[in-house]
């Protein structure tokens, strides 16, 4: 295929001349391999195409051949910088089709890993939004302060990227000595940098300059295309899964819904700026409201686990959106078919279309990184 | 309104579909043989707005696919899985393009992995396998082993070069 590989001319009139151009996948400004082939006249785009598929691993496929227990190792790797809503969704699935209600600190556990995985996405995602716009300082200081995150993470869970932390039936270990003290101090010291990270992005003027306007949406439109979490909450449009469809220890802790008016861009940055907030105080009402006992439901030997015929949907709100599983299983050792809702497909893959044409070329970055498109997950 | 309404709603309408409740806030509909637009349009004007994917199980010992559709009601808190059963040798539905735009991309995903042909969506192109010519790889009869076998060379999964 070889107009796949080159830059072709596409197009020319006596004014101008359009080319066809590739950004990614390797390209500074994409997250993942992933493409975007645009037609541009000088740099206007025109047309835009999808190229996906660089990151297609066949997971679905290799999740119908494992047992339902070694999926666990296969599942977080669907989205690499906020992993747990995967782990959390397809035990939750599989716990609705065992019957089974999991303990109170197994809930409390389950929960704690989600929002501090949903703390370091928003590191990651808010780095990446100012160093898409030439901002690298904060970029590099956002994943120092994920690092700290990490760290924790490897002590609640012994690994740091993919924890592999929720199992079906509750969590795989209990919380640390020592763990909640310290937790709760790098809270405060997360909670103290917010000022920093306002002075070097949310009140820069160069933010505000180059994200007012850009891939602006309506809360009506957002529903119809599928959108959901912090890009529909920065629309003004109310809902939140945590909310709406409670999960782990969710309906246990105080929190209101944020939502932020505007529907662009820049309305998505200050939209996860407050969720940033909303989460440190999550984690210290999860800190300080863990009840005692079990913290998982033993179910048997894991590699003999069978798990009833039938079929269950289950969300979870991550830092993109809604994560999905759906499972089917037909009474076996193994699942007879996982399929994965991931939250950046609408906008990644469908909104694009709509939103890209008409934008300039430098904006495709800005643009992908406010609506965390984040291509592994609708690969897969 | 919880998942026990909606069902008896559906029912008064659509009475010779099976409609059952089920979990907490799920509700699940077999709808083999129906006009699935028709039947979607009217789920959406109940308030299931958001459509979360379209997908598709392989029931290969039945001879069939179910086209599955998950859809949710942000006023209602309900989730409605609406399966839709197709002859598995000629699987073809109307696409649900005109209810929700972002389903050309789901069926263009399922058209890919399972061969279905959704009529009405007007690109159904590859999107994720370049250069596949095999059948679509997320049916049951296809074989990974023996596929990296043929394709790559690939030795046993046991050890040693056949």
């Amino acid at each position: 295929m070889s107009d796949w590989v080159e830059i072709t001319k596409i197009g020319e009139t006596d004014k101008y001349e359009t080319y066809e151009y590739f950004f990614g996948p390797n390209h500074p400004g994409m997250h993942g391999n992933f493409a975007y082939v645009v037609d541009v006249v000088g740099s206007t785009i025109q047309k835009v195409r999808v190229s996906a598929g660089l990151l297609h691993r066949g997971f679905e496929k290799l999740m119908e051949q494992n047992l339902w227990f070694q999926n666990i190792s296969l599942i977080p790797r669907i989205c690499v910088p906020d992993p747990d809503p995967n782990e959390a969704a397809y035990c939750t699935a599989c716990e609705k089709l065992l019957g089974i209600e999991i303990p109170d600190r197994g809930k409390f556990l389950r929960s704690l890993a989600l929002e501090m995985s949903r703390l370091t996405s928003f590191l990651m995602g808010m780095g990446a939004l100012g160093a898409m716009m030439g901002l690298y300082s904060v970029m590099y200081r956002m994943m120092d302060e994920r690092d700290n995150i990490l760290v924790f993470f490897e002590w609640l869970t012994g690994a740091r990227i993919y924890h592999m932390y929720s199992i079906p039936g509750g969590v795989r270990r209990d919380i640390p000595e020592g763990f909640k003290e310290k937790m709760l101090k790098l809270m405060d010291d997360l909670e103290y940098n917010l000022r920093e990270w306002d002075r070097l992005l949310f009140e820069n003027p160069v933010i505000h300059k180059r994200l007012k306007g850009i891939g602006t949406i309506d809360p009506v439109h957002a529903v119809e295309v599928g959108i959901t979490g912090p890009s529909l909450r920065a629309t003004g449009y109310k809902a939140d899964v945590r909310k709406d469809d409670p999960y782990a220890a969710y309906p246990y802790l105080d929190f209101d819904i944020i939502t932020t008016e505007g529907g662009d861009a820049l309305a998505r940055a200050v939209q996860i700026r407050k969720e940033y907030e909303q989460t440190i105080n999550l984690i210290r009402q999860i800190l300080k409201r863990m009840p005692g006992g079990d913290f998982k439901v033993y179910l048997g030997n894991p590699l003999k686990l069978r798990i009833p015929a039938g079929d269950a949907y289950a969300r979870v709100e991550s830092s993109k959106g809604e994560f999905g599983y759906y499972i089917v299983s037909d009474g076996g050792i193994r699942p007879y078919r996982i399929s994965v809702r991931g939250p950046s497909l609408p906008a990644g893959l469908y909104l694009c279309n709509e939103h890209l044409p008409g934008m300039r070329i430098d904006d495709i970055a800005i643009w992908m990184a406010s609506f965390a498109v984040c291509p592994p997950d609708f690969d897969r | 309104m919880n998942n026990n309404d909606i069902a008896e709603k559906i029912k008064a309408v659509y009475k010779d579909l099976e409609v059952k409740p089920k979990y907490s806030n799920q509700v699940e509909i077999r709808a083999d043989g129906i006009d699935i637009v028709g039947l979607l349009a009217f789920i959406k004007s109940l308030g299931f707005e958001h459509l979360s994917n379209v997908t598709c199980v392989d029931w290969i010992k039945e001879k069939r696919f179910d086209v599955i559709y998950n859809v949710w009601s942000y006023t209602h808190k309900v989730h409605i899985t609406v399966k839709s059963g197709i002859d598995r040798d000629n699987p073809e539905i109307p696409t649900v393009m005109s209810l929700w735009p972002q389903a050309q991309v789901y069926e263009r995903e399922t058209h890919e992995m399972f061969g279905v042909k959704f009529l009405g969506n007007p690109d159904l192109s590859p999107l994720f396998l370049h250069n596949w010519k095999d059948i679509p790889p997320l049916r049951k009869d296809f074989d990974t082993v023996e596929y990296s076998k043929r394709a790559y060379g690939a030795s046993s999964p046991e050890g040693g070069n056949e």
